[in-house]
């Protein structure tokens, strides 16, 4: 992607984006990414109002522009002008929330079995699917108390790094958190969790484009001493791995201060498998897998992809004796965070799921495993079988060992 | 971040790269295969014009080649019918007939025959393809060429909403995903088939479907039905482009795809790999030997530094030296003015995949 204004002269509307987006194919009536990127934003950008309510329906899944020969930013110019975008006062107030993870997971963990037993209960589903438009078809995480802490320096440790854990680690999965920060250990990394903020995603998604550059300044500001003492960042979760490796989708590009930094950032960030696969590569991967007799389904998430690192999981899994992995490469599932529990969008977010739902049930694995907290919600409300973080079956095989070292 | 896990590192997801990497891939070779977005397979039919295969039929090894290339179609489930001597005509999105040597088979039988009567299938609200216009154009081509075949445009259409506009893209996902969709159509076609020996439908019969499935279709249609070309994306070139592409991942290509190279890595006469540009760092994807199978992009990529190739397609510096003994080129030389072609293409990507495959690798599985 060429993340410049000029890229839209690079359109030459050869309708590629067109034949990737998940959106279009489920749904007929939506305009596509060629229409609502470059075609559009030429007259956007002459001052002629082109206002339409389909920018809503963008996922944000970079499909788009990982398909483009001649490397249009297509996602971006919508996501543009998502967010001057109108929209009617209750889904503006419902987007509100939406874009606002962090918030929302600090309100709800001051007393997590309160907040649990409200989200469950059908009543109040009932009321948010009225008053806000939420759909009731879903379930929402289970929050708990965010107790992640930086462990204590180990001894052996050869490297340090900052681990970004993100909302869901956060606030709903502090466990996970655990997992990666024990992995990391077992490979010879000594880890720091990152005094951060929410990435920016659910924000940008949600066009509030102000929320999420106050997010990345907040992110910047957190992070920069450790980068700039040349520390590596690690993520976990694929959305905010994309956020921070793009340079939190270059909003902060114009930002004197902090344009800078934002772009340090950019270039120390790792998704977790990219690093451990890095350390396969030297070497110095701890390979003291236990065999295990298990059979996976792997889903590439859409914000794994964006970040052109290959498929570090799905080799990482592979290393383990006894487990087959199959790459499902069905597309997007169609939850892209918080699009999947508005309730107009439900049906569409669905409709996209469907062709990775198949792919699951076809290849009738034990679980799947998928390194997105949405991804794995979707796989497991369109699916019966269950599906897991990559890292926690990593662990797994290490756990076995009868303790060794 | 990534690195030493392949052999053979091809650059470009054209027919050259596609062939580059599937020549490596069946010699036992690790390749990794990377593009930013998809070759200009995508945008036509996915034909091999026969000027191309007759201008290019003395070189050496392009039979091999084609055969070759025929068969990892065959296999990608997407089959092409046609050899390097003969030659047929076959309609084009403007309703003209091109002299074609090799086509995928659902395009290749749609060359004028005597005495058969040939309906030409629209669909209501259908951007960019008109069946009256075309029938119009097939009937003067052939009067011309001296055949009696007849064309008749019919139009079909469904109850479903199917967009507005309606495209190919849209009718080809419907029919690989909906079931009930292909009915619908099986049976519309079969409602305006009557009187007729052939059916021609614009380019809808799916993005990814095999030759079994269409085989399959056609069966129950009752009567053969052929592709004709449409606009970009041309749902018959993108056919082919996906599933070639899901080949060769299927024998164990490794794909990066969406971001471009930014450098070759060369290092006193030895190419280490490429860097890509990934967001935050590059990612450097190391490899024994290196294929260039990006077209006129190649010369770029080396700093518009070659002019000419050796016999082993590596790239000479201006003093006439190899500038890397493990770094091959398939695709457009930078300083032709002539469009290689397809056939060209083939060739190159065959004799550069086999080259490098040649050049050595450890990490065959």
């Amino acid at each position: 992607m060429r993340p410049d204004d000029l890229a839209i002269d690079n359109c030459l509307k050869c309708s590629l984006c067109n034949t990737v987006c998940p959106v279009l194919a489920a749904d007929p009536r939506y305009p596509g990414p060629k229409r609502l990127g470059p075609e559009l934003e030429r007259l956007r950008r002459e001052g002629i109002s082109t206002d339409t309510e389909w920018v809503e329906y963008c996922l944000g899944c970079h499909r788009c522009d990982l398909s483009c020969p001649n490397q249009v930013n297509v996602s971006e110019m919508i996501a543009r002008a998502k967010a001057t975008h109108r929209k009617p006062l209750i889904r503006g107030l419902r987007d509100w929330w939406f874009a606002r993870p962090g918030l929302l997971g600090k309100l709800t963990t001051i007393l997590p079995a309160l907040s649990n037993f409200a989200l469950a209960m059908k009543s109040a589903r009932y009321l948010m699917s009225k008053i806000m438009q939420i759909t009731p078809q879903r379930t929402f995480p289970k929050y708990t108390r965010p107790d992640l802490r930086s462990p204590a320096m180990t001894g052996k440790a050869r490297q340090r790094v900052v681990f970004f854990p993100g909302c869901f680690i956060r606030y709903n999965r502090p466990e996970l958190g655990r997992v990666v920060i024990d992995l990391l250990e077992r490979n010879g990394f000594s880890v720091e969790v990152a005094s951060s903020e929410c990435c920016g995603v659910p924000a940008s998604a949600n066009g509030d484009a102000a929320v999420a550059r106050s997010l990345a300044r907040a992110n910047v500001r957190a992070m920069a001493a450790q980068v700039d003492s040349g520390l590596r960042i690690v993520t976990a979760c694929s959305s905010c791995g994309h956020m921070l490796k793009t340079a939190f989708g270059g909003i902060l590009d114009g930002d004197k201060k902090f344009a800078g930094a934002a772009r340090e950032i950019a270039s120390s960030t790792f998704d977790l498998a990219e690093l451990l696969m890095a350390q396969a590569d030297a070497g110095e991967l701890n390979t003291n897998f236990q065999p295990a007799d298990l059979r996976l389904a792997y889903h590439a998430p859409c914000h794994q992809k964006s970040q052109g690192i290959g498929r570090p999981w799905y080799h990482l899994l592979r290393m383990i004796p006894g487990v087959t992995v199959e790459d499902m490469d069905a597309g997007c599932c169609g939850m892209s965070g918080t699009y999947g529990f508005k309730q107009e969008k439900y049906a569409v977010s669905m409709e996209i799921g469907e062709q990775l739902f198949a792919s699951i049930r076809a290849a009738q694995p034990q679980m799947v495993a998928t390194e997105c907290a949405t991804c794995q919600m979707q796989i497991e409300h369109g699916t019966d079988f269950k599906a897991i973080h990559p890292a926690e079956i990593l662990l797994h095989a290490y756990d076995r060992q009868s303790d060794a070292e | 971040m990534e690195s030493d896990r392949c052999d053979v590192v091809v650059v470009g997801e054209g027919i050259a790269g596609f062939t580059a990497a599937a020549a490596a891939a069946h010699r036992k070779m690790k390749v990794a295969l990377v593009a930013t977005g998809p070759g200009s397979i995508v945008n036509g039919p996915g034909w091999l014009k026969a000027q191309d295969i007759l201008h290019a039929s003395s070189a050496p090894e392009l039979s091999e080649a084609i055969a070759f290339f025929c068969e990892m179609a065959r296999r990608a489930g997407c089959p092409f019918a046609g050899d390097v001597s003969t030659a047929k005509y076959l309609p084009s999105l403007l309703g003209d007939f091109e002299r074609v040597a090799l086509a995928p088979l659902l395009l290749w039988n749609a060359e004028p025959r005597d005495g058969v009567a040939t309906v030409i299938i629209g669909v209501q609200g259908l951007s960019s393809f008109d069946e009256n216009f075309m029938a119009e154009r097939l009937n003067e081509q052939s009067r011309s060429m001296n055949s009696n075949g007849t064309y008749a445009g019919r139009q079909i259409s469904f109850a479903r909403d199917m967009g507005t506009p309606v495209t190919p893209l849209r009718i080809a996902q419907l029919f690989d995903r909906d079931a009930d969709f292909r009915k619908e159509l099986i049976c519309a076609l079969r409602a305006v088939a009557s009187g007729f020996q052939r059916i021609f439908v614009p380019g809808i019969l799916g993005v990814d479907s095999s030759a079994e499935q269409i085989a399959e279709f056609s069966h129950e249609v009752g009567c053969p039905v052929c592709e004709i070309p449409t606009l970009p994306p041309s749902i018959s070139g993108l056919r082919v482009f996906h599933r070639m592409e899901s080949y060769l991942r299927n024998i164990g290509v490794e794909l990066f795809r969406g971001f471009p190279v930014e450098k070759v890595e060369l290092h006193d006469g030895v190419c280490t790999g490429v860097r890509v540009a990934a967001p935050g760092h590059a990612m450097n994807l190391r490899g024994q030997c290196v294929v260039l199978a990006t077209g006129r992009h190649s010369a770029s990529l080396l700093g518009g530094a070659y002019a000419v190739l050796d016999q082993e397609m590596r790239p000479l510096d201006s003093t006439g030296a190899v500038m890397a003994r493990n770094l091959f080129i398939a695709g457009s030389l930078p300083h032709s003015t002539s469009n290689n072609g397809d056939a060209m293409r083939i060739l190159a990507g065959y004799r550069a995949g086999n080259l490098a495959a040649s050049t050595g690798g450890n990490h065959a599985a």
